[in-house]
C-alpha cells in the first residue's frame, strides 16, 4: 500500500509582524519594516559597547488559565510562552483534539533557546548564587520547549528536540514527516522554537563576519537586504512557528503536501555555506517529489544577506536551472529566526501559496544576480504548483523541502 | 524572628510561587504536600525563604518535618543556631 501523503494541516507563528498567522501573511505583503535597534533586556553588551540592530516581537497573548495554569506560566521564560502561544494557534487549527494523544508526536527545532534568560539570571544572582531557583536544573536543557509544550498540551506520542543551527526548523519537519511515514505517529507537530539569543551570541556572531550591519547602522530597516549588492550579513529576527503535520488520509489537504524533503550533511564545521551540499539537497528532494527544476514555481530561498551565504545560494539556484521560479527572500521582512527560521518561512511559504501571491524582497535595489527571478516592489500574483523551501545551518546542515499546492 | 513569622513568611512564599492558593486558607497544620505543591515548587518555597531568612545551608537539612508549622520551628532552630 502507498504511503499517504503527508499535508500541513495548521499554523501557528509569531515574529516582528504579530502573532498569528493573518499578521504574517499581511505584513510580508505590505512589506512592513519592523527593524529596529535591540532593546530587549541581555541583548546588547551591558558595557555600552553595541547597538544591535534586529527584530524583536511583542509579547506573547495570554492564554487561558484553563490552558496553562498561573502556577506554570510565572516559571516559563519568552520564548517558553511564545512557542504556547504557538502551538496553540497551529493545534486548533489543525484539529488535533480529535487526534488521540499517543498517535501526536512533537519536534522542536533549536538548541541552546534559552542563552538570552541565562545571561540575565548570571546577572540576577550575581552576589547571591546560593539562592539559584531550582527550575534553572531543568529549563536550560534542550527539553524544556518540548517538555512543557507536552505538560500543556495532550501530546503522548513523543517530544523532543533537534538542532541544526538555521536549519533546525527545516529539520524539525523533515524528522516529523519521517516520524508520520514510519507509522509512529499520525500527526506531527513540527515546532521552530525562538532563538533567544543573547549579546555574547550576537558579538559572537558578528565577530565571525555572519552578522551585519556596520553599513547601515543608523537605518535599521535598510539593513537586512538579501541577494542586494549591498548587503552585510544577516539580522537576528525574534521568530517562533509550528507546523502541524498529518495523513492527507485523515486530515483532508490542509495548506499542500510536503513531497519532497532532503537533509544532507556537507562537510562545514562552521558558517561557511557549500554549495555542492545545496545541489545534493535541491537535487535530492525534487527526486522525491517525481519533479524536475522546471517544476518549480516559486522558491523560498535561504537568502541570510550574508554575501558569500547569498552567492553560493544564487549560483546553486543557477546551476540546477532554477532561474525560472520566483525567488523570495522571508528574511528581509523579519530577520533571521536562526533556529525558527525554517519553520516561520515554510509557513510563509504555504501562506503566500494559500494567497496566491508573493511577497516582495525588501532592500532589493540592485540584485547582485539579475538572472534570478526575484520579486521585488510589489507583491507578485501567482498561482503556485510546486513550491521549494531551502534552509541551510552552521554545522553543514542543507535542506530542501518541496511542497505541492492544495488547489 | 519568631515562628510565627517565619510561618507567615513561608504561605506568603507558597502563594507566590503557586499563585492558585492566593486565596486558599493555609495554616500551620497544612503541608505543601497535601496543598499540592510539587517538588520543584517546594524547593523554590525554601530557597526564596532561605533567602529571606539570609540562611545558606543544604536543603536536605530542611527534611524531616511534616507540616508548615514543624517546619517554621526548624528553620526558627536553624536561624538562632547560626
Amino acid at each position: 500500500m502507498a504511503a499517504p501523503d503527508i499535508i500541513f494541516a495548521g499554523i501557528g507563528t509569531a515574529c516582528g509582524l504579530g502573532y498569528g498567522k493573518a499578521s504574517l501573511i499581511d505584513g510580508l505583503l505590505a512589506g512592513r519594516d519592523v527593524f529596529s535597534v535591540l532593546a530587549r533586556p541581555g541583548r546588547q553588551a551591558p558595557d555600552g559597547s553595541t547597538s544591535f540592530i534586529g527584530v524583536e516581537m511583542p509579547d506573547p497573548p495570554e492564554l487561558p488559565f484553563e490552558l496553562v495554569p498561573k502556577r506554570v506560566a510565572r516559571t516559563a521564560g519568552f520564548g517558553a510562552r511564545v512557542a504556547l502561544a504557538v502551538l496553540h494557534e497551529a493545534w486548533g487549527e489543525a484539529g488535533l483534539d480529535d487526534v488521540a494523544p499517543d498517535r501526536i508526536g512533537l519536534v522542536v527545532g533549536g538548541s541552546n533557546l534559552l542563552a538570552r534568560e541565562q545571561v540575565l539570571m548570571a546577572q540576577d544572582y550575581a552576589g547571591r548564587l546560593a539562592f539559584v531557583p531550582p527550575r534553572a536544573g531543568h529549563v536550560y536543557l534542550d527539553s524544556e520547549i518540548s517538555g512543557l509544550a507536552a505538560s500543556i498540551f495532550p501530546i503522548r506520542g513523543f517530544a523532543h528536540t533537534v538542532g541544526a543551527a538555521s536549519a533546525s526548523g527545516a529539520v524539525a519537519v523533515i524528522q516529523a514527516a519521517a516520524a508520520i511515514r514510519a507509522g509512529t505517529v499520525d500527526a506531527c507537530i513540527a515546532l521552530g522554537a525562538m532563538q533567544d539569543v543573547s549579546y555574547l551570541d550576537l558579538l559572537g556572531m558578528r565577530a565571525l563576519g555572519a552578522m551585519g550591519s556596520a553599513r547601515f547602522a543608523d537605518q535599521p530597516g535598510r539593513a537586512c537586504r538579501p541577494f542586494d549588492r549591498d548587503h552585510d550579513g544577516f539580522l537576528y529576527g525574534e521568530c517562533c512557528a509550528a507546523l502541524v503535520l498529518r495523513r492527507a488520509d485523515q486530515a483532508g489537504p490542509g495548506y499542500g503536501a510536503l513531497i519532497g524533503a532532503a537533509q544532507v550533511a556537507d562537510g562545514q564545521r562552521g558558517p561557511e555555506p557549500d554549495g555542492d551540499g545545496q545541489r545534493r539537497a535541491i537535487s535530492l528532494a525534487l527526486q522525491q517529489g517525481g519533479l524536475t527544476a522546471g517544476d518549480i514555481d516559486v522558491v523560498s530561498a535561504h537568502a541570510t544577506s550574508t554575501p558569500k551565504g547569498d552567492e553560493v545560494e544564487a549560483a546553486s539556484l543557477h546551476a540546477l536551472g532554477l532561474e525560472q521560479a520566483w525567488v523570495v527572500a522571508t528574511k528581509s521582512v523579519v530577520g533571521h529566526g536562526l533556529s525558527a527560521a525554517g519553520t516561520i518561512e515554510l509557513a510563509a511559504l504555504l501562506l503566500q501559496m494559500r494567497a496566491g501571491r508573493l511577497h516582495a524582497t525588501r532592500n532589493l535595489d540592485h540584485p547582485h544576480e539579475p538572472m534570478l527571478r526575484h520579486v521585488q516592489g510589489l507583491p507578485q500574483p501567482l498561482a503556485v504548483r510546486h513550491g521549494l523551501k531551502l534552509s541551510f545551518g552552521f554545522g553543514g546542515t542543507d535542506t530542501a523541502l518541496v511542497i505541492r499546492g492544495a488547489a | 524572628m519568631e515562628s510565627d513569622d517565619i510561618l507567615s513568611i513561608l504561605i506568603g512564599q507558597i502563594r507566590e510561587v503557586v499563585p492558585e492558593l492566593v486565596d486558599h486558607d493555609i495554616g500551620a497544620a497544612d503541608s505543601m504536600a497535601a496543598l499540592g505543591v510539587d517538588s520543584v515548587e517546594r524547593s523554590e518555597v525554601l530557597m526564596n525563604t532561605l533567602e529571606i531568612l539570609g540562611l545558606d545551608l543544604p536543603m536536605v537539612q530542611l527534611h524531616g518535618p511534616r507540616n508548615l508549622g514543624e517546619l517554621a520551628l526548624l528553620l526558627k532552630a536553624k536561624c538562632g543556631g547560626a
